[in-house]
């Protein structure tokens, strides 16, 4: 469902994402993780097609997102970290918005809408300006946005910050009850208890290239490390004397 | 891409629910700000058409020129060019903002719709933004050049459709220029715009040049204002919409609808065209050129200039550490911004320009009372360069600290501090530019010592007076969810703040150099030494323009703050 191959992209001189390959299966609840820097926001943004690669290509339900990019963007939705609302519009009115953009029957959007309403517990405000929202308000309100469609591929940024741990707890048997329906879900995130509990699989990027990809069991093993994500995480990401650790592009050499 | 979705009515069904939502807002809300906008909109309108009416009236009553001679004509064909170039910056500018960065855009982008449907709707939000100042000067000009010129009622019912159909083709041009720009040169709009400033510069050089020598060359006045007019012409050459507008105003205003109605057909279908044209580009290059914007530069980019923070830092010596710090954050944040002090530099060099060039090429042949009123213009050129410069980068300041105010909040420094800071960025930045200005214009022109000490007077209660104005009002009327200046400046808060500003510096000028340059007209046409009574005039004068200027200050500040104080955040 995601695919991208020998991805790279270039800010200037400066390379964020090198010889980036993964490819993700139709119901696959895959982790993205990675230092401050390390390229995910830009991976995040080339899989949306905001961004274009400077060399590769990034596949959705096997469109290109460069030159198909109208094709395959029906087919996701996006939960960025810091979630846009306009101020404006109710909670209802946005979630209305986000039905007629993907072109929902009326009777079809009314039922979606009211079922999201539920599943993220948006009741007591929905009919309320955005603007008085709390950032978890509005996390709520963008997620719910982002299922009214049922999408095929569902990327989300960092989805439990500013979420209570009532929130945080639906959150993630939503996300885990979307990937056994179907949908893949990427998740990029820096709760790693969250992504140990929930990822079928983890990619592990650092300085834009990819240093780790598998199970979790798998990423032990390769790295010979015992213990919890975190402590996997932190030996893969901290500096390490090059013959340690060298990065493929197919993952983990160890 | 879902087919069967209508977008364009997606999007018109959002500015629906806006607005109602805004409106509803509104009404719920205290009804001083709405009032005082629609006050002051009615004031500036009142205004022009009472001086378009006046003016017209004369030209057409008294000096008996018909209003469909060249003269009429040639003023509102350069109403409409000086207009249209404005808003070709404009809306370039504000597109230039708003469709390659910004949280809605990432939002629009990442969504199922078609890149030049998300440019439509970028582009007619930047062309509201940009154009209402147009309509509200645009309107009373022609308003009262149809009762003066005695139009029939279609001149009034189709004046809306030809303002329509001349947005499109500026705007659309703007647009054009800003979707090249971040495709072809992402890098380089900096130097770009440096370009374009010299470019300006040049043909302004160039035109003025030309204007003054032809002035010269003319042997008797009537054959100066001819040649001088004709220097003007530009505004009505036939490749040009101003022209299409104004032949078709000026043929509605006689009562030829045929005519009006074929220039009418002339300025739409030029309008349409361009706006196809840049939405049909839109369609290859606006997500290309987001990408470009996006990534086109370093991640990390090392930001010099230290030196000027440490001039800054050294001249404000004097000044309180946390207002110094204060002062030097807004510098930084406006000196990283070309975009925003671009079109102030332009403007500046020009009048510079302008009054190097008086001395060597009007002086000679300038009678006193012509000298004493050209130096009384220039003032008035750097008086408004001042209320510009204080409303479009002082009066966003505060706004602009926006969702991070909780800094400012939170700093161990009372929050008088964070507006007399920026009081003191504003004065100090305007006094630094308009003092040597106005001096070098006064130094240019010959003018006795009495009259420059006015007008540095002038410039020093105005700069003052603005600042404090912006200041405070900006405080008074905070946007915290905008994040755009130029939106803030043109919005509801920064208009009042506009007009309130220039009806102070109409006060000022009046009450500190009025008196000077209207008793020294009189006394040298009477041949009489300046009396005892006419410098206790000026005295008064004076007093009265500092009088208002402290009022300026104290008055908008002392409310700011106390709104500042209230604020939560």
């Amino acid at each position: 469902m995601i695919q991208l191959e020998h991805v790279h992209k270039r800010y200037g001189t400066k390379l964020a994402v090198e010889d980036l390959n993964l490819t993700i299966a139709p119901g696959e609840l895959f982790a993205f993780l990675g230092p401050n820097g390390a390229g995910k926001t830009t991976t995040i943004k080339l899989l949306c097609g905001l961004l274009f690669p400077t060399a590769g290509r990034v596949m959705i339900g096997g469109y290109d997102m460069r030159t198909q990019g109208d094709l395959a963007r029906p087919l996701l939705s996006y939960v960025p970290d810091l979630p846009y609302l306009y101020e404006k519009l109710t909670g209802r009115e946005f979630l209305r918005f986000i039905a007629e953009m993907y072109g929902i029957p009326d009777a079809t959007a009314r039922e979606r809408i009211s079922q999201v309403i539920e599943s993220f517990s948006l009741e007591a405000f929905v009919d309320d300006l955005t603007e008085r929202y709390s950032h978890g308000m509005r996390q709520r309100t963008v997620f719910a946005s982002a299922l009214v469609h049922n999408p095929k591929v569902l990327i989300v940024d960092e989805p439990t910050v500013g979420l209570d741990p009532y929130s945080v707890r639906k959150l993630k048997d939503e996300l885990r009850r979307l990937a056994n329906a179907g949908t893949t879900v990427f998740l990029s995130s820096h709760s790693l208890d969250v992504v140990e509990e929930l990822a079928d699989r983890v990619a592990i990027i650092n300085h834009g290239k990819l240093i780790g990809c598998g199970t979790i069991d798998e990423l032990r093993n390769k790295a010979r490390v015992d213990g919890s994500l975190e402590d996997l995480f932190l030996t893969l990401t901290l500096p390490q004397p090059e013959d340690q650790l060298a990065p493929t592009s197919e993952g983990l050499r160890p | 891409m879902n087919t069967t979705v209508d977008q364009a009515q997606l999007f018109r069904r959002l500015r629906w629910h806006l607005l109602v939502n805004t409106i509803t807002e509104l009404r719920g809300g205290s009804m001083v700000r709405p009032l005082t906008i629609v006050l002051s909109s009615l004031l500036v309108w009142a205004f022009v058409f009472a001086v378009s009416y006046s003016g017209l009236r004369f030209m057409i009553e008294e000096a008996k020129i018909p209003p469909d001679e060249g003269i009429v004509g040639l003023i509102i064909g350069l109403m409409f060019f000086t207009l249209g170039v404005a808003l070709t910056f404009s809306t370039g500018l504000i597109l230039n903002g708003s469709l390659f960065s910004g949280p809605e855009t990432a939002f629009l982008l990442a969504q199922p719709l078609t890149a030049d449907r998300v440019f439509a709707y970028k582009f007619q939000t930047a062309v509201a933004f940009s154009s209402w100042a147009f309509l509200l000067l645009g309107g009373p000009v022609l308003i009262a050049y149809g009762i003066v010129a005695s139009a029939p009622w279609w001149f009034y019912a189709m004046m809306p459709f030809y303002f329509l159909g001349f947005l499109l083709v500026p705007s659309s041009i703007g647009g054009v220029v800003a979707l090249l720009l971040v495709n072809f040169i992402p890098n380089q709009r900096r130097t770009f715009l440096a370009v374009l400033v010299l470019f300006g510069l040049a043909l302004g050089a160039w035109w003025i040049w030309g204007l003054i020598t032809e002035g010269r060359r003319a042997g008797q006045p009537e054959e100066a204002a001819a040649a001088i007019l004709n220097r003007f012409s530009f505004a009505r050459s036939l490749w040009l919409p101003t022209a299409w507008v104004t032949k078709g105003l000026q043929s509605a205003g006689r009562g030829h609808l045929g005519d009006a109605l074929f220039q009418l057909t002339l300025v739409w279908s030029n309008g349409l065209m361009l706006y196809l044209l840049v939405t049909w580009m839109s369609t290859f290059l606006y997500r290309r050129g987001y990408n470009r914007c996006a990534t086109g530069g370093d991640l990390r980019r090392k930001h010099g200039g230290v030196w000027i923070d440490n001039i800054l830092l050294a001249c404000l010596c004097f000044v309180h550490p946390s207002t110094r710090q204060l002062i030097l954050k807004d510098f930084r944040t406006f000196r990283r911004d070309p975009q925003q002090w671009g079109q102030v530099l332009l403007f500046t060099i020009l009048l510079l320009a302008y009054f190097t060039n008086l001395k060597r090429l009007f002086i000679r042949g300038l009678e006193w009372p012509f000298q004493n009123w050209l130096s009384f213009l220039n003032l008035l050129a750097v008086s408004l360069l001042l209320c510009t410069y204080t409303g479009r980068f002082i009066y966003p300041l505060l706004s602009l600290e926006g969702r991070k105010f909780w800094i400012l909040g939170l700093l161990p420094l009372e929050r008088d501090r964070i507006l007399w800071g920026k009081f003191g960025f504003s004065t100090v930045g305007g006094l630094l530019v308009a003092v040597p200005m106005v001096l070098w214009s006064d130094v240019m022109l010959a003018m006795p010592w009495e009259a420059i000490v006015l007008h540095a007077l002038a410039v020093f209660a105005m700069t003052t007076g603005l600042s404090g104005l912006s200041v405070g009002l900006g405080a008074c009327m905070p946007n915290f969810k905008e994040t755009d200046p130029s939106k803030i400046a043109v919005g509801f808060g920064g208009t009042v703040n506009l007009v309130i500003g220039l009806f102070y510096l109409i006060l000022v000028l009046l009450f500190v150099v009025g008196p000077y340059h209207g008793m020294m007209t009189l006394v040298a046409t009477s041949d009489q030494s300046p009396t005892p009574f006419f410098w206790l005039i000026v005295a008064l004068g004076v007093a009265l323009g500092l009088l208002t200027a402290i009022i300026a200050v104290v008055w908008p500040l002392r409310d700011g703050i106390r709104s500042l104080r209230r604020m939560e955040f």
